[in-house]
């Protein structure tokens, strides 16, 4: 049976490849038709059956953005033409009417989500507490099969929602148009999380292949490709046997274990945007970008500005501003600003924000206490920055510290990359009890012993590995300070002779066929970010 | 014309690729096929060291077929020449490749599959890399940048290595199976085989024809992986391709395995002593098929008789 399981997979690819053939070859109203199809079949491919949750949401989505525009125009006729408090009034009584379909559209929608991605983590942790108090009764646990993708199509839905009930968007008539928007399959499992508007409208026009658009996102498939392949697969050796067993190895291993993890995630979940981007790029769609050199980040706030965009951006929209602008929020904010001033005064009201913020950014990662851990220690990071920022200005000024200067700068980077690690160990560890254990140990159990005797490059990765993890980072460090400085390489390749051209083409794909963690003694990595 | 421009460019680059990989496979086909050549499976694949034409049998499946035939036993009793070419985790695209790799320099009569692998899982995708990874040996053997040096990369291959053990693998340890024979109850259920397994054993099948070689299905005795269900399924296979089978878990009187001293890792494979008796029942059953000739005395297999004075020495050794 046709069934794909990640991007990469040579099934994923066929499908794309017939799809590009198919899209390049059809007229323009059967090009939407031919995306959507692909998407479904994307998507039943992985999921079977669960796709009626998509085409459940779909049509829901639909039929409540309609109803809201509905609500609104009525209104607009009924206080045309009325007096200030009447019309004030009919307003409040349309306001309150929207905001309930907009409450049973969020618990339609996230209600689902939470009910199959959520609904066994509550019942374990009840029945643990009920254990806890003495209490012989137990919940029943579910185990539901959760449709691919729900974590990133549902946020899509519920923007959506949002954006029809703030009036930025009239709410779409186009069933057709609302359905590639839910499902177009490049970002189906992981993303980005689209707006509407970002995408929708590109997606419906369909618009004609062109041989450029072609070959640059051929280009980033490729890349997308050799990070996943030559970086994330290779590091799955090392990362499978240290977080199995930590308890076997030393602080030294852990902490690299922990570098490493990092730079996997990185490579894989960037990798595939690469991918997803470049697929969609063939097409002449332009998916926002997800990923923005996250590690020349020199706080942990700029850093979640430059990972995972799409998620960050939702949530600063769709949580953060809708907390902060909340009237006990604003009440709060005032009170706060007069007692304790102007920077300490809002930072109440948003850190209330911020929290909420975090403790959904974790669950979104996934049913478990390491997520809302992760989801928490970041909150903390970014509250704590945002507490001793005046007192770090005011000692760096007393110190003549430039704070806009390179050595500084690159403390800072470092500091942060080594902050993010520890997040992402905590993260990557199911057991939160493991998590700790293996943070301890990299205090207190640090020894160089294995790189000394050697047997530091039998945990899963020999020295040639190492090598070519080193010079494939070199590479993306390079390729990342470039972009950094402005510079698009993909631009100035395509400027250069056809033979120039083809030989990037060539010594890519070689570097994948040659340096790919693939074939015997290898274990793919399954895509993380799909599991969330 | 830019539509000609642009699909003359495709083709360029296409063909460019296409050497590109040509190039790098020959540069990364391993030179020998020893232990230390980088070549995948090289016990199973010490059969291209053999010299031409000069093996009568061959063992062919998964870790079933290196644990229990043992080639050399049926050279000291019968004068057969045989090759085991099992490997661990074998599936039927891969048996297939190594039938082909066989039939470029060998004709055996007798091709014995182990019938463990025809239930293998594997898919078209297994299928497509095998077939490809087969024009581009780059990319099977693409690892070998770790231990290649530059002086390999112009040397012709030449594959003279063979297994001393002609692809066996000696295991002595006893671990006893936890079920007795009851796990051969018999059943009317068939357990069906999957359809590309099928087709591949059609292929294995054809490909035996082809070259004049008879294949016999041999379930070896497993109490973990065997059971009436797949014996009937491999039973209606065998009648539907008329192929003999020979299912060694329900000839328990001809095959008296003991479960407690005979297998390696409590049922699954067979150690030293179930091979042994499986070897014996075996070398019996090819004896009257008539089709194999006794070549023991025969001065161009004397190497044969050094190997298995090698191989008793080595029995030996493990007090055996």
């Amino acid at each position: 049976m046709f069934s794909i399981t990640t991007y990469f997979s040579a099934e994923a690819l066929l499908l794309l490849l017939v799809t590009v053939v198919l899209y390049a070859c059809l007229p323009q109203k059967a090009r939407r038709y031919v995306l959507l199809l692909s998407s479904y079949i994307f998507f039943f491919s992985i999921s079977g059956k669960l796709l009626a949750f998509l085409l459940f949401s779909t049509l829901s989505v639909h039929h409540i953005g309609l109803w809201l525009s509905t609500v609104q125009n009525e209104c607009s006729i009924s206080t045309k033409g009325l007096e200030r408090d009447k019309r004030k009034a009919l307003n409040a009584v349309y306001q309150k009417k929207q905001r309930r379909i907009m409450t049973f559209a969020c618990i339609l929608h996230i209600g689902l989500l939470v009910l199959l991605k959520y609904t066994p983590f509550f019942s374990q942790n009840i029945n643990a507490l009920l254990g806890l108090l003495g209490l012989q009764f137990r919940i029943p646990v579910p185990k539901f099969l959760i449709p691919i993708g729900i974590s990133f199509y549902t946020l899509q839905a519920v923007a959506y929602l949002f954006d029809v009930y703030r009036k930025k968007i009239p709410a779409d008539k186009n069933l057709l148009r609302l359905a590639l928007f839910m499902s177009f399959f490049p970002q189906l499992m992981e993303g980005p999380i689209c707006r509407y508007s970002d995408t929708a409208e590109a997606l419906y026009e369909a618009p004609k292949m062109r041989y450029d658009n072609f070959v640059l996102g051929a280009q980033r498939i490729l890349f997308g490709v050799m990070k996943k392949l030559v970086i994330a697969d290779r590091l799955n050796l090392l990362i499978q046997n240290v977080y199995g067993e930590p308890t076997k190895y030393d602080g030294f291993v852990i902490a690299l274990s922990a570098v490493g993890y990092t730079f996997q995630l990185y490579a894989d979940f960037s990798g595939t945007m690469d991918l997803v981007i470049g697929a969609a790029q063939m097409f002449g769609i332009n998916l926002p970008e997800n990923f923005k050199r996250p590690f020349f980040s020199t706080t942990i706030s700029e850093f979640w500005k430059r990972w995972h965009i799409t998620l960050g951006t939702w949530f600063k929209d769709y949580i953060f501003f809708p907390v902060s602008m909340s009237k006990p929020m604003k009440k709060l904010t005032t009170k706060a600003r007069k007692k304790l001033g102007n920077h300490y005064g809002p930072l109440i009201a948003g850190s209330v924000s911020l929290f909420c913020v975090w403790f959904c950014n974790g669950l979104w990662h996934g049913a478990g206490w390491n997520y809302i851990f992760f989801g928490m220690y970041h909150f903390l990071l970014i509250l704590s920055g945002n507490i001793t920022e005046p007192v770090v200005v005011k000692i760096t000024q007393k110190l003549k510290i430039n704070r806009s200067a390179f050595p500084y700068r690159c403390v800072q980077i470092i500091r942060t990359f080594i902050l993010v690690c520890f997040g992402e160990m905590f993260f990557r560890q199911e057991s939160l009890k493991l998590g700790f254990k293996m943070f301890g140990k990299i205090f207190t159990d640090f020894t160089l012993k294995t790189l000394k005797d050697g047997s530091f490059f039998k945990f899963g990765l020999d020295r040639h590995d190492y090598l070519i993890i080193i010079v494939s980072a070199a590479l993306l460090f390079i390729i990342g300070i470039l972009q950094e400085k402005g510079i698009c390489i993909r631009s100035s390749i395509a400027k250069k002779n056809i033979a120039v051209q083809f030989a990037i083409f060539y010594a890519l794909i070689l570097f994948i066929i040659i340096f790919g963690a693939y074939g015997a003694g290898y274990v793919p990595l399954d895509p993380i970010y799909a599991g969330f | 014309m830019i539509y000609i421009k642009r699909i003359f460019t495709v083709i360029m680059f296409t063909l460019g690729l296409a050497g590109l990989l040509i190039g790098s496979s020959y540069i990364f086909l391993p030179k020998s096929n020893g232990l230390n050549s980088g070549i995948e499976e090289f016990k199973a694949n010490g059969i291209l060291g053999e010299k031409e034409n000069s093996i009568d049998v061959l063992f062919i499946g998964d870790s079933e077929t290196y644990s229990a035939f043992i080639p050399l036993q049926l050279w000291q009793e019968k004068g057969y020449t045989s090759y085991n070419c099992g490997t661990s985790g074998q599936t039927l695209d891969y048996t297939e490749v190594m039938l082909e790799r066989t039939f470029e320099k060998q004709s055996p009569k007798v091709i014995v599959l182990e019938t463990n692998a025809i239930y293998r899982k594997f898919t078209v995708k297994n299928v497509l890399f095998t077939k490809v990874a087969d024009y581009f040996s780059v990319l099977r053997y693409h690892n070998r940048w770790k231990t290649m040096k530059l002086d390999e990369i112009n040397k012709p291959a030449e594959y003279t290595f063979t297994d001393e053990c002609k692809g066996y693998r000696l295991k002595t340890l006893a671990k006893p199976a936890v079920k007795d024979n009851s796990y051969m109850s018999p059943t009317d259920k068939i357990l069906p085989v999957e359809k590309i397994n099928r087709q591949s054993v059609e292929k294995i099948k054809k490909l035996c024809d082809e070259n004049g070689a008879k294949l016999i299905f041999v379930s070896t005795p497993s109490t973990k992986n065997w059971n009436y269900m797949r014996h009937n399924g491999i039973a209606a296979l065998a009648k539907d391709l008329e192929c003999e089978y020979i299912d060694l878990n329900l000839l328990t009187s001809e095959v008296p395995v003991d479960w407690k001293s005979d297998t390696v890792d409590k049922g699954d494979h067979m150690n030293y002593f179930g091979a042994k008796k499986v070897t014996s029942f075996l070398a019996e059953y090819l004896e009257n098929t008539a089709l194999l000739t006794d070549k023991r005395g025969n001065p161009d297999y004397e190497n044969w008789d050094k190997a298995l004075d090698a191989f008793n020495k080595m029995l030996s050794e493990q007090h055996i």
